[in-house]
Formats: C-alpha cells, sequence, structure tokens
C-alpha cells in the first residue's frame, strides 16, 4: 500500500486544459518518488471546473496545473 | 514529456472557446461579445505584454479568427458587427494567418555572437567562415548578416559556444520555408509554399499564428439554428477526447450534444482504400509510381513544388470527402462536421463542396465543455462500428501502406515516409527518376495523423489505442 495518494481529475474541462499532460508526466516520474504514489482518476474534483486541470495529492486539492507545478507539489509534499 | 504539453498560450485560446461558446448557448454573443475582452483580461490577470490595452487588441483579433473571419481583412469590422452576420455562407480563404500585433517581431538574424565570446587566438569562427563574413569588432566577433549564408559552420567551430542559432520558432517549425518577415519585421506567410499544416501555429510562444476557426459557426448551427449535423470522427479520435473514453460513450456524448449522425471517417477510408489499390494495379501493369492522396498537406504540397509529377497523385478521393459525400447522399440536409488533429483539412474542405465545416479536438472539447457535458461522468453508450481495421489504421503512418497490400494480391514494392521535409527529398528524388517503387505514402506530420499539431495525447499512446480499435473490428449481423 503506497503512502501517498494522488487524484488527477480526467473530465472534460481538465482534459481540455492539459490532464493528459499530468497523467503522463507521472508516469514519467523517476521510479524511487512513482513507487511511493497511488494514482488514482476521478470524474470531477470539487467542481472547479474554471480552474482546470485540478489534482488531489494526498487530500489537498490544487487548481491551474501543469506537468511542472505537479512536480513540485510531488515532491514537496510526498511522505 | 509529450510535445503537445499545452502552454499559456494554448490555455488562454482555450478558454477564449468556452466563453465564447457559453454566449452563443445563451442568445447573448451580439450583445456580450464587445465585452468579452474587458471580462477575460483584468488588471489583475497575468500580463505577457506591456499592458492590458494591448492584449485586449491582440485578444479581440484572436476572437475574429475564432469567429471564422480573416483577421487581416476586417481589421476595421467591429467584433459585434461579425457577430452579428453569423451564420455566414461562404467559406473562408486563408486559413493560416497571422495575428500581426501579436507577432513579437522576433530577431531574423539567424546567427548571432553572444557575449561569451572571448575574442580568442584560434578564431576558429572566422577561420570556418566560407564566406569571411565574420571579423573582430570591439574586442568580439562580429557576423556581418549581409555575407552570411547561415551555414551555421561558425557556431559547431566556437570552443564557448558561443554563437547561437537564433532561428524565429515559427519558421523552424515551417519545413517548407513558408515563413518570411514583412517589412515591420513581423512574420508572414507566403501563401504559395503554405500548406495549412499547422506546425507554426503550434511552434509560436506568442500565439500569434491561428487558425480560422470554424467553431463558432458551428456552435450557431449547433444551438441557436438548430440544423442537423453530422460530426466526422477522423480515424485518430480514439483516447483523444479523454482518458479511457470508449468510441461507443463518445457516440453518445456527441448525439447528447446536439449531433443527428456520427460517422466513423474510417468508413470512408475503406472506401478509400479501395479504389486506391484499383488504381495502384493499373500503376504496377504500367510500371509508374503512385503518390498517395489523403493527406491534404502532402498533397498540396506535391501541386505547389513539384508540379511536373503532380500527375502522379493518386486521383482518389481523400475518406474525409469520401464519408461526407455518403452523408450528403444519405440526407442532403445533413451539415458535415469533421472533426480532427488537423489543420490542413481545413484548406481541403475549402474546395470540398460536401464538407461544410472542420473543428479541431480541442475545439469539440470545448462544445462538451461549454454544454456541461463532462464525458468521464457519462454511463451510456452508444455502438459506433463503421469500419474495419482497413480503413481505421488509416491514422497513423504506415497504416495505409498497409491496407494496400492487403488488398492487393499482387507483389508490389512501396515505400512510406513522414514528415514534410523528408517527403521533399524523396519527391526530388522521384522527379529525377532514381526512385522505381509503385507507390508512396507521404505523411506531413511525423507519425502520421496521431502526430498531427492538434493532436490531445501523447502520439504513442494514441498509435496504440487506434490499433486496439482496428483489431476490434465492426461485428457484422
Amino acid at each position: 500500500m503506497s503512502e501517498n495518494t494522488l487524484k488527477i481529475c480526467i473530465g472534460t474541462p481538465c482534459h481540455l486544459m492539459g490532464a493528459a499532460d499530468l497523467l503522463e508526466s507521472v508516469e514519467e516520474l523517476d521510479q524511487s518518488l512513482r513507487e511511493k504514489i497511488e494514482l488514482k482518476t476521478s470524474h470531477c474534483i470539487d467542481n472547479c471546473c474554471d480552474q482546470a486541470p485540478v489534482a488531489e495529492f494526498n487530500g489537498k486539492v490544487y487548481q491551474d496545473l501543469n506537468p511542472e507545478k505537479l512536480y513540485k507539489i510531488i515532491s514537496e509534499n510526498i511522505r | 514529456m509529450s510535445q503537445n504539453t499545452i502552454s499559456e498560450v494554448v490555455k488562454l485560446k482555450r478558454r477564449l472557446y468556452v466563453e465564447l461558446l457559453r454566449l452563443v448557448k445563451t442568445r447573448n454573443l451580439a450583445e456580450e461579445i464587445s465585452d468579452l475582452s474587458k471580462k477575460i483580461i483584468t488588471k489583475d490577470s497575468p500580463r505577457y505584454r506591456c499592458c492590458e490595452f494591448k492584449e485586449r487588441a491582440i485578444f479581440e483579433q484572436r476572437i475574429k479568427a475564432v469567429l471564422g473571419f480573416n483577421i487581416a481583412d476586417n481589421k476595421e469590422i467591429t467584433l459585434k458587427e461579425l457577430a452579428s452576420s453569423l451564420p455566414r455562407h461562404e467559406k473562408n480563404r486563408n486559413v493560416v494567418e497571422v495575428i500581426d500585433i501579436a507577432c513579437d517581431s522576433c530577431p531574423i538574424d539567424k546567427y548571432i555572437v553572444t557575449d561569451a565570446c572571448r575574442n580568442c587566438v584560434a578564431h576558429k569562427c572566422v577561420n570556418a567562415c566560407p564566406v569571411n563574413a565574420i571579423v573582430i569588432i570591439q574586442n568580439k566577433a562580429y557576423i556581418d548578416q549581409g555575407k552570411c549564408v547561415e551555414c551555421g559552420k561558425c557556431a559547431q567551430a566556437c570552443s564557448y559556444n558561443a554563437i547561437l542559432e537564433n532561428q524565429r520558432p515559427c519558421s523552424r517549425a515551417c519545413e517548407l520555408d513558408a515563413i518570411s518577415s514583412d517589412s515591420n519585421r513581423q512574420a508572414k506567410i507566403d501563401r504559395d509554399k503554405c500548406v495549412s499544416c499547422g506546425s507554426c501555429i503550434a511552434a509560436c510562444p506568442f500565439g500569434a499564428i491561428t487558425e480560422i476557426s470554424d467553431l463558432i459557426e458551428v456552435a450557431v448551427n449547433l444551438f441557436a439554428e438548430k440544423s442537423k449535423l453530422a460530426a466526422m470522427l477522423a480515424p485518430s479520435f480514439l483516447g483523444q477526447l479523454g482518458y479511457q473514453q470508449s468510441a461507443a460513450k463518445i457516440n453518445y456524448a456527441l448525439k447528447k450534444l446536439g449531433f443527428a449522425r456520427v460517422i466513423e471517417v474510417a468508413a470512408g477510408a475503406e472506401i478509400t482504400a479501395a479504389a486506391e489499390a484499383e488504381e495502384l494495379e493499373e500503376k504496377i501493369e504500367s510500371n509508374e509510381t503512385l503518390l498517395s492522396s489523403c493527406c491534404p498537406a502532402f498533397k498540396s504540397m506535391v501541386e505547389n513544388e513539384f508540379k511536373e509529377i503532380s500527375d502522379l497523385i493518386s486521383k482518389t478521393d481523400s475518406p474525409m470527402s469520401v464519408t461526407a459525400g455518403e452523408m450528403k447522399s444519405e440526407d442532403h440536409e445533413l451539415k458535415t462536421v469533421f472533426i480532427g488533429p488537423c489543420i490542413a483539412k481545413k484548406e481541403e474542405a475549402l474546395s470540398d463542396q460536401n464538407v461544410d465545416y472542420v473543428l479541431t479536438f480541442e475545439e469539440l472539447l470545448s462544445l462538451f465543455t461549454a454544454s456541461n457535458i463532462n464525458l468521464a461522468q457519462i454511463d451510456r453508450e452508444e455502438k459506433l462500428e463503421d469500419a474495419g481495421h482497413l480503413g481505421r489504421q488509416f491514422a497513423y503512418a504506415g497504416g495505409l501502406q498497409k491496407s494496400l497490400e492487403e488488398i492487393i494480391a499482387a507483389d508490389f514494392e512501396s515505400k512510406q515516409i513522414d514528415g514534410l521535409e523528408r517527403l521533399k527529398k524523396e519527391l526530388n528524388l522521384i522527379r529525377a527518376g532514381k526512385q522505381s517503387y509503385n507507390f508512396l505514402e507521404g505523411m506531413a506530420c511525423t507519425g502520421g495523423c496521431v502526430g498531427g499539431p492538434f493532436s490531445m495525447i501523447n502520439q504513442k499512446l494514441s498509435k496504440k489505442l487506434v490499433k486496439r480499435f482496428a483489431k476490434a473490428e465492426r461485428f457484422l449481423s
């Protein structure tokens, strides 16, 4: 069981704003980082579609993401 | 990271799509369009240009392109006037256009000497230059741009990497050298060379090159005029509309959005493959070469730059054209909308009376978003089984070649090339009579349509999903 949970929204507004890039960037993480994370997808997180793309890491919601921002969030908050 | 990782420029454009579509939906387009740039670009929104006023001025030109109007021809006309004139019934002329006030006039000089130059003793750059364009001025190498032939030898020779290749992103992306600069040093598109492949649009970090869109026109038809529309999905559509979205779910969602009919363009591709195979069999017998016709950018390049051999292009209609023809004969009231990753299809549609509109995947996704349809939350499906693998595999480079090999019993030699620059080299060989195979499959985009400039997902993944879908075939009852 991984200690960290990353949930990426794959709803249409998030896909339009680059959710596929986020998913891809997670698969490209270093093995040492990747194996600590359980990746889930969500149909909608918090209804904040105007701030897409959205993801939730260890229970906290982050908006208006891109692969670089997501990487920073993961590396700063990983347990 | 995929090459298509979306930038702020792309996000801004997609946000604009959604905002405009919401105005169409609520029937407020003409009334509120003049205020849109003020609404989206405020004093506090992120600033990329000198001031919010310039940003808004650029934004308004962008809106014109989304409404479907050529920017240069409609400079003096207000957004409100343009919006009120929709739907229009003529087709646009230029598909790709420069938004001149958005173009930053990047430096034109291809090679420049940076401060890293130490005026060394060896002066390898001076020695390397075949045209003596480099002199030493004020303790630093200086390139006389009047003499420079842009060979790059100086940059390779410098021990400090002090000479920089500094090509404009748009002209670097253009494999046909169709971008030059005007008297204001802004990008200018040479219409005789441009094949509307869309590479420059994707490459410009300022978003200063844009396609002229059919999006709002389609939305007006869909939401206001209640026209009967047919969605024709390009063979590369798998996976483009979201993670784990099946073809059947997309079919259902498109109907929900308001499309009267949905069809795979792969169905037309099967007919194209059969017709092209017949043509090819004749060529094999007479030992001639046939060039594929399904990629409009490749076809245009041959017609523009290789007139002597343009009669080698297959006379067979493209899958889009065949599919649109079928739709019109099924119901002549249907308006046809091709949906794909391609800009060159917009150009092809201009001269095809059966194709009314061409949208990109991002434009379709904006339609869903503005209509509050979240595909991830849809749990209903409607089968989409219009084609088999012979048509579906057109989506990736080599697919058409494979289909023809399957259809034709006789042995023949063929070649497959993707990328305009590589194709250009090959066409030079063909023109010189140095190639003797019977068939050349030419795709402008690297990887074929799955690598199109307006693809939403990674090319490898896209190809995998298309292959899986092609294998599933249709089940004939």
